[in-house]
Parts: C-alpha cells; sequence; structure tokens
C-alpha cells in the first residue's frame, strides 16, 4: 500500500458516513500530520528521559508527557 | 471501535445469513491489523530517526506505546476532519479540514499551513504545464480539422 492509500484507509476506517471522501492534498497533508505526531510523541519522550539523566527511552517517559502532547494536536 | 460493530452487522444481516457478516467482520479486522502494522512500521523509523539526533535509545515497549498512541489518535483525526467537511456541507474532506484540525498549536498550524501552500502551487505549477500541453495539442487539431473539409473521406484523423 502507498503511503496515501494507507492513510486514506486509516481515516476510512472511522468515518460514519459512506459517502465522506478525502482529497488528494488533504491525505497528504494528513500524512504529514501524523508524521509530525509520532516524531512530537518520540521527542518529547526523549527529552523527558534525558532530563532524567538516562539514555533509554521507557514507557514511563511517553506517559509523563502523554497529557500535554494530547492537548496539543 | 464498538461502536462500528453494531453498524455493520447491521448492513450485513439485510444481506442475510451470519456468515456474511462474520467475514465482513473478519475482513475489517484483517485490515485493521494491517494498518496497525504500517503505523508500527512508520513509527519505528520515525523513532529511529529521533534517536539518532538525541543521542538515545527507544525501548521496544516505547514504539509500540507510540504506534498504538498514534492509531488510536487516527479515529479521532478522521471523526473530526468529517465534522468539519459536513458543518462546510461538503463530503469530501479538503486541505481546509486539515489545517483546521492543527489549530490547537501554533508552530504545527504554521507548518501544515506552508505545507498546504507548497503543495497549492505546486497543483498550479502542473495545471499550467497541462494547459500549455492541450492548448498546444489543440492548435494541431484545428489546422488538421480545416482540410479535411476540401479534401475526400478517405482521411484519418488519429
Amino acid at each position: 500500500m502507498s503511503c496515501e492509500e494507507t492513510v486514506e484507509r486509516l481515516l476510512r476506517l472511522h468515518f460514519r458516513d459512506g459517502r465522506t471522501r478525502v482529497n488528494g492534498d488533504a491525505l497528504l497533508l494528513m500524512a504529514e500530520l501524523l508524521k509530525v505526531f509520532v516524531r512530537e510523541a518520540a521527542a518529547r519522550a526523549a527529552r523527558q528521559a534525558q532530563a532524567e539523566d538516562l539514555e533509554k527511552v521507557d514507557i514511563e517517559h511517553v506517559e509523563k508527557v502523554l497529557p500535554q502532547l494530547l492537548l496539543d494536536f | 471501535m464498538a461502536a462500528a460493530r453494531p453498524r455493520l452487522s447491521a448492513g450485513r444481516e439485510i444481506s442475510g445469513g451470519r456468515a456474511m457478516e462474520a467475514a465482513g467482520g473478519e475482513q475489517r479486522e484483517l485490515l485493521i491489523q494491517r494498518l496497525r502494522a504500517a503505523v508500527h512500521y512508520t513509527t519505528g523509523c520515525l523513532c529511529q530517526d529521533v534517536a539518532e539526533d538525541k543521542g538515545v535509545l527507544f525501548s521496544k515497549q516505547t514504539v509500540a506505546a507510540i504506534s498504538e498512541i498514534t492509531f488510536r489518535q487516527c479515529e479521532n483525526f478522521a471523526r473530526d476532519l468529517e465534522m468539519f467537511a459536513r458543518h462546510a456541507k461538503r463530503s469530501t474532506i479538503t486541505s481546509e479540514d486539515v489545517k483546521l484540525l492543527a489549530r490547537r498549536s501554533n508552530s504545527l498550524l504554521k507548518y501544515i499551513t506552508q505545507k498546504s501552500d507548497e503543495l497549492a502551487s505546486s497543483n498550479m505549477e502542473q495545471k499550467e504545464k497541462k494547459k500549455k500541453k492541450s492548448s498546444a495539442a489543440k492548435g494541431r487539431k484545428t489546422e488538421e480539422n480545416e482540410t479535411p473539409v476540401t479534401e475526400s473521406e478517405d482521411s484519418n484523423m488519429a
């Protein structure tokens, strides 16, 4: 599956109306948005681990940054 | 997810048979698994980039957690986008809807708007190219059109 097709199927999985479609530009933008989301989650968790003087990022670090991440998105 | 299932089975029962309902549900489950795997793979790649950038290591569970969070967040995104489009009385989600989705963080909104403008300008460029091609083609065709009037019906127009 191509990137666009994956994003389209990901979204269509949750649509309530069978007629809802996504145009090409919106798909590309959503792919970007999702990439930013993952990078932010990873970067924030990494920063949290580093603030605790650790080199290994573990689940607790993700848990600590998750609330603000979700508020920012 | 729970909300989606009854809707699916209601549709299947009309066409008849529990077998079809089960098959439909199975297909959906398979699709979900494939999509989860795709998200996990990409999450892994992106985490690898961040790991190199920051000089850290991500545990497997961390990558799995981020991947799952992203997958679940897609549900919120999808529902919001659908609502935005419907609010604008459209059935097709556009970049305007995605921009609205990114409204909560200024830097995110700026980034998405920038990408959207880049896409729009590259679309314009493609349209310009197409126009030039088709008007050149039309120019050639009108010349061919004028001569057959005086010629016989043997002329072939490819």
